[in-house]
């Protein structure tokens, strides 16, 4: 049973360590210098989430979190395809990280009432420090929602295509019916998707920014596989590329910007993987 | 002097290498302190998740108990229960801070007090005003935020509320 809990705090992991990493790549780059040390510094707390949440299960699997984080192949990852996507242009940057953190805010609620006491104290944890990040992407989204037409513009794209991936945030981690049943989850993730959709959309409302969401974005049917597994119906189970909508990642279906992110990341790693540092 | 109260001494010489001013006694980040036949069990609780000091705090609570009379063996363990949070930081913890030239939190976290949404101000810790700004609630490290003051224009950074 313990590799059930430890395979869904991996998938979460995975989820923080890649937006982490493609956060990471601002460093130097971003548009101003406070934004190089902000997004520097989102990411440095994002990869911190993913290593506690890796350490939690790396005693039920019996590797290091280096190792979880480093030293698996691209299908082994259970991230969200949307947090793979490179980071585009400023608009694009700033709509998944708005979208993202709302999403992670809903999450992180959620797992403040699991009945494993390591998670749910984690959670509490990383959730007081994911604050500072909902406040960042909040100011950013008002900043531009109110500022020029082309910038508006351009986020109001932005916003379209993040959100047509943002399913994938909410697909079912794997045996994720069992963890529902031992507490471990507390809330089953379509439902916490629905709720997403709605406070999003309420907010985008009040931002003025009429981002239109496809019917059914997030509340896909979704059926019991044969091992008892949630599974999106409108999936082709065959392809190893992302379905759309984002879909795909938490069973390791991943985008080949991914591939071309794993190897950047996991680089280091290879070279020396028993190194100390 | 009891060994657990030599520990507590010995705590308060350990400090956190990115604010080498205060102790993690200090910043309220030692939860407990057990002793039981000469093991001792010291208890820490991270500022911030992602803190990459934590180790090398990790390492020297471990060598500074180690090393007070009486201990054979320590451990030392992390915890999130309860979560730090900055009004465990001591009084004396505040002033040290502030001599060190880090702003204290305030204890309120992340609060927007404008229409363009900046976070509460900090009091400058060179002149004490509180004619300062935020200009970016991150900075070098997990724990800091920048603020400039406008009445002695230094810019200096604050502990973030967590
Ligand atoms: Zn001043």
């Amino acid at each position: 049973m313990s590799d059930i809990l430890a395979a869904i705090l991996i998938a979460l992991a995975d989820d923080e360590l890649i937006i982490g990493h493609r956060h990471s790549e601002w460093t130097g780059f971003a548009p101003h210098m406070e934004e190089d040390v902000a997004f520097s510094s989102i990411a440095q707390d994002e990869i911190g989430h993913a290593s506690a949440y890796y350490s939690l299960a790396s005693t039920m699997v019996g590797q290091t979190p280096d190792q979880l984080a480093f030293g698996r192949e691209p299908g082994e990852y259970h991230n969200a395809v949307l947090c793979e996507r490179p980071n585009g242009d400023w608009a694009y940057t700033l709509a998944r990280h708005w979208l993202y953190d709302n999403a992670d805010a809903l999450r992180l609620e959620a797992l403040e009432r699991s009945s494993r006491p390591e998670l749910a104290l984690l959670a509490a944890k990383i959730r007081r420090e994911e604050r500072w990040h909902s406040l960042h992407a909040e100011l950013w989204v008002k900043r531009v929602a109110e500022g020029s037409v082309e910038g508006r513009g351009k986020l109001l794209h932005a916003l379209a295509e993040a959100f047509a991936e943002v399913r994938g945030l909410f697909e079912p981690f794997d045996n994720e019916e069992r963890a529902i049943a031992q507490g471990w989850l507390t809330v089953p993730s379509p439902v916490l998707g629905a709720r997403f959709v709605e406070t999003t959309t309420a907010a985008l409302d009040d931002l003025g920014l009429p981002v239109e969401i496809e019917p059914g974005a997030i509340t896909t049917e979704l059926i019991a596989s044969s091992s008892g597994d949630l599974i999106a119906t409108d999936e082709d189970s065959a392809s190893i590329t992302p379905a759309g909508g984002g879909l795909g990642g938490r069973y390791g279906r991943h985008s080949d910007d991914f591939k071309a992110l794993w190897a950047a990341m996991t680089a280091t790693y290879k070279i020396e993987p028993e190194a100390t540092w | 002097m009891t060994t657990e109260r030599a520990i507590w001494d010995a705590l308060e010489k350990v400090k956190d290498p990115e604010i080498p001013a205060v102790s993690v006694v200090e910043m309220g980040m030692i939860k407990e302190v057990d002793v039981r036949g000469g093991r001792a069990r010291v208890v820490i609780l991270p500022t911030f998740t992602g803190c990459p000091a934590i180790a090398v705090i990790e390492q020297d609570v471990r060598e500074a108990v180690g090393s007070v009379t009486g201990v054979e063996g320590a451990e030392v363990e992390m915890s999130y229960d309860p979560p730090w949070t900055a009004d465990r930081i001591t009084p004396k913890g505040r002033r040290e801070l502030k001599a060190f030239g880090l702003a204290p939190p305030t204890g309120n976290g992340p609060v927007l007090v404008t229409s363009i949404g900046l976070p509460k101000t900090a009091l400058c810790p060179f002149c004490g005003s509180s004619d300062t700004r935020n200009e970016n609630p991150f900075g070098p490290t997990p724990c800091r935020a920048l603020y400039y003051c406008s009445s002695c224009r230094n810019p200096f950074e604050q502990f973030k509320d967590v």
